[in-house]
């Protein structure tokens, strides 16, 4: 029997540039102490090793703070093995960066960067296929099949890569057989690469990023337990949650006669949490003025709670009907501005910018007139 | 739109039951009824009719619903343009709303249909707000009011002058659009300046200028991480291919192929020395060769070349003496001639002397001869020199000047006259004496004698014996004889001046002179015969011959013979000269020949003995000949020999050029290997140090922040862009409408105004703000009052005025509209209400106006059509 746990897409040093100043510094540090929460769930689990499958450093330079501190982290964990794998980021052009963990690694970290078997246990072997620069044009992990071992013995394949053209960075010439585990005669292929934990095959698996870095996955950072019994057995693959904040992309659907603001109750989290979450609301269907004015009125008083909450309203069509500009006003020029407004945004012979522009305006003055009342 | 009739049923206090009011006409209407009979109740539910969605429960909906619930149902009547319908409305339960031709009952249109109908009604045409003609108790209807601000005074005294602001407003925006204008005018100039620029220092500008930079730091840290990865690339490239190159094989390889190159060269070059050296071996005895045969030749052609000299040495010498010979003869004719020539010269010399004796002699006789014909001239001519100066003394002391002998002669002439005149005018005094009395009479004591007569000039004393004396006085005998006395002293003058006595001596002298004179000249002219040149040439002239005739010397002889001799001598000195020239010439002839057979001959003799020098003794040539032949053989021989031996070295020699070339070709391979070893080498540790520094600033790190910082910076700024459009288009939307609201209402509505106010206010004129529409100020007894202290009255008049006003622009523009007044004159005197009644009248001329009012006695006197409430259940 061997236990390990599996993650992968680490990112340390991600810069987060396009976040507000005061969460960028959490998220990266989020990402930092990951590493601890690996070793927490390893060592709960009773495993020792901890294959990072690539991507473990966000670029091929990082700074010399986010390398040391992230090898100081690893090495206070000193009943861990951790093994990384040369990923697409942090691929073996980054000759300094490796080059550099190569001389000050700890004593507990291994550095897979030779497609080389590696013997992890008495019959425990590690066939890894290091990424030899950022975008390697071939299956690296075609060597597996070719690598011998002794009978008996657990073969583990550790690549970093798409299985399909849904890889992270796009491009379709550098894909990993799906089938490699079985062609390659694998116990299990911990791969890296896809953010969002994913079951290949029975012996494949996308760890995921135990630190989410993104809203696509719409999931929490998990890493993978994977306990084999015995060479040929099928493995254990067990989830854990690593994850610090939480990236949601939450969908509100409205209709004209709702309030989306009784909807968006129900769909946020609540309490504490909010501090850690990062959401998305995808707004979309019909609604009227006054609904959409107190949606976005409610959205900004609650926004201070959360890491981070963002309205996006692209598909959310505001609907004015005659008694949504009485509103306004019921006669006289204010209504006339109004209604000019709303015969302009409903106008197919302007161009769709100056309509947005227009039904806007008139959003705006809805405002305007909601905060005199 | 005219209404007709009304009826209500469960509204408010009519729970249960209902009203109507039936044959509302043309004109005022005025419905008259003590407080509590529900004239309120009507207005509102005629309100809500119009303005309130069946299917809505606001304030103004529950306010007609009795305490006791039921549903308020309200009808209307009214006849339009278009024809006279019937309008239904149920509020709560079943709501509804209907419209039907009020005479067929036909239903038109029900629900929405008939809401959109009842909206075109009020709304239509200009789209005014139908709104402004109601007017109840202080409130225009359409402003949200609360029950309780209705029944305070105070806060009704407030709203009847907002009201008229407020129909304003309710046009204009009012102070929404005032309030929402300054709002977007606020948040887009927090972005934009005035022209709309992005504001310096505003988030737009901020978000633009940080997108600039962030773009800017972005392109510099992109090249800086493109830089990187390209000097990562090569780093990698140089590390391959020195571990191509840069092995101990492959140094070992060419170390090998470059030494056994080296020893090739080196054996084709010590052949090559040898052959070169065979070479050089073989040109010698060659030159040996030649210089042999050259002295063997140059032997021979001296030996013929010294014979044939010393026949032309031997014919040279010959020829030298003979020119010598030749020579030597010339000169002696030439000594000949010169001495000819100098005799004939001496006896030329001797002639001419002799010669020139004769005629010196011949010229001193003839000078003897002239001279004495000179000496006697010079005598006569001194002679007659002496008596011309005499003659000259005399005419000089005779001649008298010029014109005084004229002068003279009239001086002359005139006393004459003058003398004449006088006598011819004197009187004349005669005397006949008596006969013993002669004598008797003198004058200045000299007696006049018998018959004499005098002439009698000046004063004349006449003394008469016995008697006594006579003066006679003649003037003008007296101015005569002072005439006559000028004259005389001018004759006297000149006579002086000419020293002589008379006019008659003066003739005789002029003409003693003219003789005189007549003899000089024929002195003169004789001397010049004499002398022509003066006297003191004369006697040059004799000086001269006097010497000629003194040197003559010899005796004149025959001087033509002496001139024919000299002729001959000179002709024969000519020949002389002639042949002495032609000798000199031949004997320089002679003496050139001479010279060149000399040096002809000495040229010879000279090439002899050099060639005799260089042959040396004669007895040795024949030996000496044969050595050299000898000679010539053996170098021959010799240059034959080296010959054939750089043949055979060339047949079999190793080609040197190719082996340099690839010993040349293999050095340089060992060089650049070397070369671009230590190239690679260099280039990589360069690169160290740039990657070095790169990774160590995590450049990759900080350029992917300020890319994902420049897409928010810039996802920001599109923001902002478009919030300014947004703000702009709201600000133009509002402008526009709020403009074209003044301009369609305003000015009609004042030219509305003025009239009314002039009916109501005679006394006052009310001041408008032309870009609100709101009374400003009133202008009364010359004092302003602001609007806002005016009184009740005051303000409830011009709300209505204001009303009527504008019900009489929308009758104008084909849209006439009833003006609905609940209780609206409450602080109104009764003078002023009767104003207002006149003005009601003046404006239902054209118009409907329904008056609900408590007040019966004070509007008992406005007249028109009396209105009654009467009971009325709807048909179920």
């Amino acid at each position: 029997m061997f236990r390990f746990l599996h993650s992968a897409d680490l990112h340390l040093g991600k810069p987060f540039g396009s976040m507000p100043d005061e969460l960028r510094g959490r998220l990266r540090e989020a990402r930092h102490t990951v590493l601890d929460r690996l070793a927490t769930q390893a060592c709960a689990a009773g495993a020792e090793t901890i294959l990072l499958a690539g991507d473990v450093f966000d670029t091929e330079t990082p700074s010399p703070a986010v390398l040391r501190q992230a090898l100081a982290a690893m090495a206070g964990h000193d009943g861990l093995r951790w093994i990384l794998l040369p990923g697409n980021h942090d691929s073996l052009a980054a000759e300094a960066l490796w080059a550099g963990l190569a001389t000050s690694r700890p004593g507990n970290v291994v550095l897979a960067t030779e497609p080389a078997p590696f013997q992890l246990a008495g019959d425990v072997v590690l066939l890894p296929a290091p990424c030899t620069t950022r975008r390697p044009g071939r299956d690296l992990t075609e060597w597996m099949a070719l690598a011998a071992t002794p009978p008996d013995t657990i073969r583990i394949g550790f690549a970093h890569g798409a299985v399909q053209s849904f890889s992270e960075d796009g491009g379709a010439g550098d894909v990993i057989a799906p089938d490699r585990a079985a062609r390659a005669g694998l116990d299990y292929l911990a791969l890296g690469d896809w953010h969002g934990q994913m079951r290949i095959g029975p012996r494949t698996w996308y760890s995921g990023a135990p630190e989410p870095d993104r809203f696509k996955h719409d999931a929490t950072g998990r890493a993978l337990l994977v306990t084999l019994p015995a060479a040929g057995a099928e493995p254990a693959v067990e989830p854990v949650e690593t994850g610090s904040f939480d990236w949601r992309m939450l969908a509100l659907d409205c209709l004209a006669g709702d309030d989306p603001s009784t909807h968006l109750a129900a769909l946020l989290p609540a309490g504490p949490s909010r501090r850690q979450s990062l959401v998305r609301i995808v707004a979309t269907g019909r609604t009227r003025p006054p609904a959409r004015t107190r949606l976005e009125a409610d959205l900004k008083a609650i926004a201070p709670e959360f890491a981070l909450l963002q309205l996006e309203a692209q598909e959310l069509v505001t609907e004015c009907e005659s008694e949504d500009l009485d509103q306004i006003d019921r006669a006289g020029a204010l209504r006339d501005a109004a209604e000019m407004l709303l015969a302009e945004s409903g106008d197919e012979s302007r161009s769709p910018a100056e309509r947005e522009v227009a039904r806007e305006a008139l959003m705006r003055l809805f405002s305007y007139c909601a905060a005199a009342a | 739109m005219k209404l007709t009739a009304l009826r209500l049923h469960n509204v408010r206090r009519f729970a249960g039951t209902g009203v109507r009011i039936e044959n509302i006409g043309d004109g005022i209407n005025v419905l008259c009824a003590a407080n509590e009979h529900g004239k309120s109740t009507c207005f509102d539910a005629l309100h809500a009719l119009f303005f309130q969605p069946h299917t809505g429960t606001p304030g103004a909906v529950q306010a007609l619903r009795p305490y006791s619930g039921g549903n308020p149902l309200v009808e209307a009547d009214l006849t339009t343009a278009d024809g006279a319908f019937r309008l239904t409305k149920q509020f709560y339960g079943g709501r509804r709303a209907q419209v039907r031709e009020r005479d067929s009952g036909r239903l038109i249109a029900q629900a929405d249909e008939a809401e959109r109908f009842i909206a075109a009604l009020v709304k239509g045409g200009i789209s005014g707000p139908a709104g402004l003609l109601w007017v109840r108790q202080g409130v225009t209807g359409i402003e949200r009011r609360a029950k309780a601000e209705d029944e305070t005074e105070r806060r009704a005294r407030e709203t009847v002058l907002t009201s008229v602001q407020g129909e304003v407003e309710a046009l204009t925006g009012g102070r929404r659009m005032t309030e929402a204008l300054l709002a977007c005018e606020e948040e887009l100039l927090r972005l934009v300046t005035a022209t709309g620029r992005p504001k310096a220092g505003g988030p737009y500008a901020i978000a633009i200028d940080e997108s600039e930079q962030l773009a800017e730091q972005e392109r510099r840290l992109g090249t800086e991480v493109s830089d990187l990865r390209a000097a990562l690339d090569r780093r990698r490239t140089i590390r391959g291919r020195l571990s191509e190159i840069d092995t101990p094989e492959t140094a070992r390889e060419r170390q090998a192929a470059l030494a056994e190159a080296e020893a090739e060269l080196a054996a084709a070059k010590a052949q090559t020395e040898s052959f070169k050296a065979a070479e050089s071996k073989a040109a010698l005895a060659l030159n040996r060769r030649v210089s042999a045969e050259q002295a063997v030749t140059g032997f021979r052609q001296a030996l013929a070349r010294f014979a044939g000299l010393r026949d032309a040495e031997a014919g040279a010498a010959q020829e030298r003496d003979a020119a010598r010979a030749r020579h030597q003869g010339a000169a002696g004719i030439v000594r000949e001639a010169a001495a000819a020539v100098e005799s004939a010269e001496r006896e030329e010399r001797e002639q001419r002397d002799l010669l020139a004796r004769l005629e010196r002699a011949l010229r001193a006789q003839e000078a003897a001869n002239r001279l004495a014909t000179a000496r006697d001239s010079e005598r006569e001519a001194q002679a007659t020199r002496e008596q011309i100066e005499r003659m000259e003394a005399t005419l000089k002391s005779l001649a008298l000047p010029a014109g005084k002998i004229a002068e003279l002669e009239q001086a002359e002439s005139q006393l004459l006259q003058l003398q004449a005149r006088a006598e011819a005018r004197a009187p004349q005094l005669r005397i006949d004496y008596a006969d013993g009395a002669e004598g008797g009479i003198s004058i200045a004591g000299i007696a006049l004698t018998q018959a004499e007569e005098r002439p009698l000039v000046g004063t004349t004393q006449i003394e008469i014996a016995a008697i006594g004396r006579l003066t006679v006085t003649a003037p003008q005998a007296e101015e005569d004889s002072r005439s006559i006395a000028r004259a005389q002293a001018k004759r006297q003058a000149l006579l002086d001046e000419l020293q002589v006595d008379s006019l008659a001596a003066a003739r005789l002298r002029e003409g003693q002179a003219r003789d005189i004179k007549a003899d000089l000249d024929i002195a003169r002219r004789r001397l010049q015969l004499l002398a022509p040149n003066g006297l003191a040439a004369l006697r040059e002239q004799i000086a001269r011959l006097e010497t000629e005739a003194a040197s003559a010397n010899e005796a004149p002889a025959d001087l033509n013979a002496a001139r024919q001799q000299l002729g001959a001598v000179e002709a024969r000195v000519g020949a002389m000269r002639e042949a002495a020239r032609a000798a000199q010439a031949r004997t320089e002839t002679s003496a050139s020949a001479l010279v060149e057979a000399e040096r002809h001959a000495a040229g010879l003799s000279s090439a002899l003995a050099a060639l005799a020098e260089s042959l040396g003794p004669q007895a040795e040539w024949r030996g000496r000949e044969e050595r050299l032949s000898v000679e010539h053989d053996e170098t021959d021989r010799a240059w034959q020999a080296a010959q054939r031996q750089v043949e055979e070295l060339a047949a079999r020699t190793i080609d040197l050029a190719a082996a340099e070339a690839r010993h040349l070709r293999l050095r340089s391979v060992m060089d650049a290997a070397r070369e671009e070893i230590t190239r690679l080498r260099e280039e990589a540790a360069g690169l160290d140090g740039r990657i070095q520094t790169r990774t160590e600033t995590a450049i990759e790190e900080t350029w992917q922040e300020t890319r994902d910082r420049l897409a928010q910076a810039q996802q920001r700024t599109a923001m902002l862009a478009r919030e300014v459009a947004v703000l702009s288009r709201l600000r133009n939307a509002l402008e526009a409408a709020r403009s074209q609201a003044r301009d369609h209402y305003f000015a009609p509505v004042l030219q509305e105004l003025r009239p009314l106010l002039g009916l109501l206010f005679d006394d006052a004129s009310v001041t408008f703000d032309e870009d609100t529409l709101l009374p400003r100020s009133v202008q009364r007894n010359g004092l302003d009052e602001q609007v806002g202290v005016l009184s009740g009255g005051m303000r409830e008049q011009l709300a209505i005025l204001t009303r009527l006003a504008f019900a009489r622009l929308l009758a104008k523009g084909g849209q006439p509209t009833p003006v609905i007044l609940d209780d609206a004159l409450v602080y109104s005197d009764d003078d002023r209400i009767e104003k207002m009644f006149d003005a009601l009248h003046r404006q239902a001329s054209a118009q409907q106006v329904i008056v609900f009012s408590c007040r019966q006695r004070a509007f008992a006197r406005l007249g028109g059509h009396v209105l009654r409430t009467e009971p009325w259940q709807p048909d179920q």
